[in-house]
């Protein structure tokens, strides 16, 4: 992020039929690894050769207008359109030298590594503890110290345990919408993935609660690299360290969310983040 | 837009378009009013029919209803009823073991799986039992398991029987209170990584339970007022269930009501009145406790 300039010329993941990816400026490796991804509902093609880089430990967003596939590329990186027969992804995602969507991967070690978080917050129906829990023991065998230890951690680091420390037996239906989209986080977070991918994460929230999320995100970053879907250009600009539009199905533009926001170098970016369409 | 074409065409336009604004509230009026109506006749038709059944049932029911009822076997054309009663409890329970575990297994298959060929084959297959008469299952169990098996009359032949008859129900409102669990819900538990049979036992089916209770139930209940399939398959016993899955009889309450309303005896017609009230309380406690464990699934949340 520092030296943007130098940084360019060695960037060797940059793909040349990507022009807009070139001036991606970054200091961190890629943690993801895109490249000339396509994408299919059905006959549909809702992702046309995307070529982008997600950096390790940093917060890059997606953003552009609905149905752009912004969503769809997240969904990629996890595997969830494989409930869905029909839908099927084609070119390259790679993750430490493996292709996510590629034949032959394990999804749940693949989702244990990259967890989501969704729009509507999706708690669970159990106590606060299960759904920490439910998603660790897929993965580990802990004993029942390492699992309260656990439970508290995740809720610590989601900004949730003061506020439910008395009530871990207690239906997580009965949180707030706020604290239920944190429970979520804590939830993801407790498998400890290296990967968390948001999706839209505070659009069924309050501005307080997103509030809290956002500053939740911003401490996440130390210790997991974060892709987020949101339709808010301020909270981009909060958030994110690096931004990608997306426009039908392609990604214009991706820079450094400083770049992005004050010198856009495609119109239509221009033309979206200042709210001429969209 | 001139002010004098616009005021010389309000002053015009102003009682035409009144007028047809009153003719338009009072068609709607009508219309609404016959609505109504219509509405009200419907609901005064059934509820005079369930009121007039309920009242028969009950009057000529509760005076029949006297301690021999529940204590005493049925002797002859007299005595009590309370073989019937055992019997008809046990054929449903038995039916229910039966039914239960595939009408549910169905239910989950067939909506979480619910674009699959054997997905649409078992909606379909479920439709079409549904569509049978009991008295062709009826006589499906006495060729099949009555004849066929050589189990003569006997609780086993009867409580297949009624299984078949109770599973379209049970799968039907399983997969329908499967279907509405969010699937952005289920999704959530995929992406930490769940399988899913897990996201299915752990996920999905805690949150439908209360629909698949209230369907079990409401199955539960067809079990105790069918007649026709266990005249071919129970028999009738006037005799306690012996505790044999095969080769004894089994009595049961709808019999009772079947058989002894035409005797010319005044024990065995009070026998069928209250045998008729005992059903008719037993399916409305039923039905409640239905309507009940949905209504706190509402509340819940």
């Amino acid at each position: 992020m520092t030296a943007p300039f130098g940084d360019e010329a060695m960037s060797t993941t940059t793909n040349d039929s990507a022009p807009a990816a070139a001036a991606s400026g970054t200091v961190a490796a890629a943690k993801i690894a895109i490249r000339n991804l396509d994408f299919f509902y059905g006959s549909h093609q809702a992702l046309r050769g995307v070529t982008l880089d997600f950096p390790e430990r940093q917060v890059t967003a997606l953003i552009g207008p609905s149905g752009c596939g912004k969503s769809t590329l997240l969904r990629c990186l996890n595997r969830m359109y494989d409930l869905y027969p029909g839908q099927r992804a084609t070119g390259e995602a790679m993750m430490d030298g493996m292709n996510i969507i590629g034949p032959g991967v394990d999804l749940d070690l693949l989702r244990s590594r990259i967890g989501m978080v969704f729009q509507k917050p999706t708690p669970f129906p159990m106590s606060i503890r299960e759904n920490i829990a439910f998603g660790v023991r897929l993965h580990e065998r802990p004993s029942r110290a390492q699992m309260e230890e656990r439970v508290e951690w995740a809720l610590t680091r989601a900004a949730l345990w003061d506020e439910v420390k008395d009530r871990l037996g207690a239906p997580a239906t009965g949180l707030s919408g706020g604290q239920q989209q944190r429970l979520c986080i804590a939830r993801t977070i407790a498998v400890k993935p290296e990967v968390i991918l948001l999706d839209e994460p505070t659009s069924a929230l309050d501005p307080i609660s997103t509030l809290k999320v956002e500053e939740l995100i911003d401490e996440l970053k130390r210790d997991f690299t974060i892709a987020m879907v949101t339709h808010n250009m301020q909270q981009a600009a909060r958030v994110a360290d690096r931004v990608a539009f997306f426009y039908l199905g392609e990604m214009v533009e991706v820079a450094d969310a400083g770049t992005m926001f004050t010198a856009p170098r495609e119109k239509r970016t221009q033309d979206y983040i200042t709210g001429r369409f969209g | 837009m001139s002010g004098v074409m616009a005021s010389g065409g309000m002053g015009a336009g102003e009682p035409a378009r009144e007028a047809a604004r009153l003719l338009r509230m009072r068609r709607r009026r009508t219309w609404s009013v016959a609505g109504w109506g219509l509405c009200a006749i419907g609901f005064g038709l059934l509820g005079i029919a369930m009121g007039w059944i309920l009242l028969m049932v009950l009057l000529r029911g509760f005076s029949a209803l006297t301690p021999t009822v529940f204590l005493e076997v049925t002797q002859g054309t007299g005595g009590g009823l309370l073989n019937a009663i055992e019997g008809t409890l046990v054929i449903g329970v038995g039916s229910m073991i039966l039914a239960v575990p595939f009408g549910v297994a169905a239910g989950l298959y067939a909506a979480q799986f619910s674009h699959t060929l054997f997905a649409r084959a078992i909606r379909f297959m479920a439709d079409v039992l549904v569509g049978v008469p009991s008295i062709v299952l009826g006589y499906f169990g006495y060729v099949t398991m009555v004849e066929g098996l050589g189990w003569k009359f006997s609780l086993a032949a009867a409580c297949i029987t009624i299984a078949i008859l109770c599973l379209p129900y049970i799968c039907r409102t399983t997969e329908l209170a499967l279907s509405q669990v969010p699937a952005a819900m289920q999704e959530a538990a995929f992406a930490l990584g769940a399988g899913e049979g897990l996201v299915a036992w752990r996920i999905a089916l805690p949150v439908a339970m209360p629909g698949v209770v209230t369907g079990i139930l409401l199955a539960f209940a067809i079990s105790v007022g069918e007649t026709a399939p266990l005249i071919y398959t129970a028999g009738w016993s006037s005799y306690m269930w012996n505790g044999q899955l095969v080769g004894s009889p089994v009595g049961y309450l709808t019999y009772a009501i079947w058989a002894f309303i035409n005797e010319p005896f005044a024990s065995a017609n009070a026998l069928a009145y209250a045998a008729a009230f005992l059903v008719t309380f037993i399916v409305l406690l039923i039905s409640v406790t239905a309507r009940l464990v949905l209504l706190r699934r509402q509340g819940g949340r």
